[in-house]
């Protein structure tokens, strides 16, 4: 998991910094996430590829998928760490949605890096 | 002279038809315009009943998920009861919605099949082993609940925009429609306007020649037209009709043509022919007659002289004419004439009528003697000289009137000469009716009664 982890870092790291230009969310941004389909809660992946197929996906195929994701409750916080624009695609998309790798810093999953779909993650607002 | 062409009349028929026939294809095309565009307004009412209906669908497949939890929070079975009742309203609400479609929106119903699956599944491997141990909360559940929540709630933003462009291509196809029955429209009357002016100008340019050969005609006619000068002691009476409809000339002639104080030469012929080839002729007979007359006086030479001439002027073998010729003294009321096969001349004395005798052949047929014969008339005494249009008109039968038939309408005719001229030309119309294909022209030259011949 830590080797995972170092090596997501680095291929994010040394990954085109003009990919994180056109995201809405940049590295090291607070985020909270929350879903905005009817169920807030939010799925995590712990590959930008099977987040992709799963929104590609047939609902079949995604179901036999799941048990790569985790169920995070709405309104965890987390870190960006990178994100890819317009990585994802779905026939259900009216457009390709962002990629957006985080580190939770919140919940029972604190500290561990997964990948949402942008529009799941929301800029966290300082008071 | 030069007439209304065959091929001028068929040139405005023809073009009234094209304008009837434009006429009618823009009206056909305006109702079925109207007609499509009340389609497609119709179609778009299905649609925007079926985004009320979708609306509906959503809001009940969110309050059986919220009334789940409900449930599982709250054991309350005032959840579950009510959690069965939005199920059942989903299904009916789903089912309205395929019956407006109607299924011709094929990438709508597909995605609503889709959508009904999803909840259905939902409903079998999510919320029914929920409802059957609700205490137990395992997170595959919640994530394939989770898959279930975005699948559909993507699968009805799908439909969303599904509808919605179709409402927008029908509306834009309204627009279309409407944009072309307006320019349509425009273009026809544009024809239309175009088409009356040209057809106006063709109208104008028509009348422009009718009234050119209308003045032509006019100055023949003076020229071929017979003529009746008044004469002493004498009323004179007319009528002409030809047989080419409204045309004042054909091949009949007569003229009374003053030659001295108390002498007329009386002149009445049949030109062999009709229409405005005959009436050429006429000018010629009337002159030459005239011409003749003048260097001597004398009936029979004037036949005579006339026949040569006619042979040899005209050289044509079928122009033949029928001729008589008097010599009326004013003073005497002696009428010395001649007749080239002429036997429609009559004498009316009082109520008895005689028919004056043939003295001699046609004319331009051969060369042969004519003679001569001499009458006196009495104060009120008529003188009927008229050409075979009248002998010959038939009635519906068949019957021709013949010379029988025209003294009894002669002698059942007014005393006035002019009257009898036109009571016979009358007679011959209502016999004849639309049959009379021969030109008929009538001469009468009544003595007024305090008329006293000398000796």
């Amino acid at each position: 998991m830590r080797k995972a982890c170092a090596f997501l870092i680095v291929c994010l790291t040394l990954g085109s910094a003009t990919a994180l230009a056109d995201c809405r969310v940049h590295r090291g941004e607070h985020v909270v996430l929350y879903s905005t389909t009817d169920d807030p809660s939010v799925l995590m992946w712990d590959s930008r590829a099977r987040l992709r197929e799963y929104h590609s996906a047939s609902f079949d195929v995604a179901q036999a998928m799941l048990p790569h994701a985790v169920l995070v409750s709405p309104g965890t916080h987390g870190d960006v760490v990178t994100c890819l624009p317009g990585y994802v695609v779905s026939p259900l998309f009216a457009s390709p949605d962002d990629a957006v790798g985080v580190t939770l810093s919140s919940g029972p999953l604190k500290g561990t890096v997964r990948w949402v779909l942008g529009s799941d993650v929301r800029p966290r607002h300082k008071n | 002279m030069r007439s209304v062409s065959f091929a001028s009349v068929t040139g405005t028929m023809l073009l009234t038809a094209f304008l009837l026939l434009s006429l009618g294809f823009a009206v056909e095309g305006s109702f079925e315009t109207r007609a499509e565009i009340a389609n497609t307004f119709s179609r778009q009412g299905q649609i925007q009943q079926a985004q009320i209906d979708l609306e509906e669908l959503l809001r009940l497949q969110i309050d059986e998920e919220n009334l789940l939890r409900g449930y599982l929070l709250t054991r309350d079975p005032f959840y579950d009861a009510e959690y069965r009742t939005a199920s059942a309203g989903y299904d009916e609400k789903e089912n309205e919605i395929r019956k407006t479609l109607g299924g011709q929106l094929l990438g709508a119903d597909k995605l609503l099949a889709d959508y009904a699956r999803l909840q259905l599944e939902w409903r079998n491997t999510v919320a029914a082993p929920l409802l059957a141990h609700p205490r137990v909360r395992l997170e595959e559940l919640d994530k394939r609940n989770k898959l279930f929540s975005d699948y559909e709630t993507l699968t009805a933003a799908a439909i969303r925009r599904e509808l919605a462009g179709k409402g927008d291509e029908l509306e834009r196809s309204t627009q279309r429609q409407l944009d072309r029955s307006s320019y349509l429209r425009a273009a026809w009357v544009l024809a239309f306007g175009l088409l009356a002016i040209v057809l106006n100008a063709y109208r104008t340019r028509l009348n422009h020649e009718l009234e050119e050969e209308r003045a032509v005609t006019r100055i023949l006619q003076r020229a071929f037209r017979s003529e009746s000068t008044p004469l002493p002691h004498c009323d004179v009476g007319s009528a002409y009709l030809s047989a080419s409809s409204d045309r004042a000339v054909g091949g009949d002639v007569f003229d009374v043509y003053r030659l001295s104080e108390n002498r007329a030469l009386i002149l009445i012929a049949d030109i062999s022919g009709k229409g405005v080839d005959a009436a050429v002729l006429t000018a010629f007979v009337k002159f030459m007659v005239r011409a003749i007359a003048l260097r001597n006086s004398d009936p029979m030479a004037i036949l005579t002289e006339f026949n040569v001439v006619l042979s040899k002027a005209v050289g044509d073998p079928y122009i033949f004419v029928s001729m008589f010729v008097g010599l009326l003294d004013t003073d005497t009321f002696g009428l010395t004439y001649a007749s080239g096969g002429h036997d429609t001349a009559f004498v009316r004395r009082r109520d008895d009528v005689a028919q004056l005798a043939i003295t001699g052949p046609v004319l331009g047929v051969m060369e042969e003697p004519f003679g001569s014969e001499t009458i006196y008339l009495q104060p009120g005494d008529t003188l009927v000289l008229a050409t075979d249009g009248l002998t010959e008109v038939r009635n519906g039968a068949g019957e021709q009137l013949s010379g029988q038939g025209a003294m009894e309408l002669i002698a059942r005719a007014s005393r006035g000469a002019q009257q009898l001229a036109d009571e016979l030309a009358a007679a011959v119309r209502v016999r004849g009716g639309s049959r009379v294909r021969d030109d008929l022209a009538i001469l009468a030259i009544r003595v007024l009664d305090g008329a006293t011949p000398r000796a």
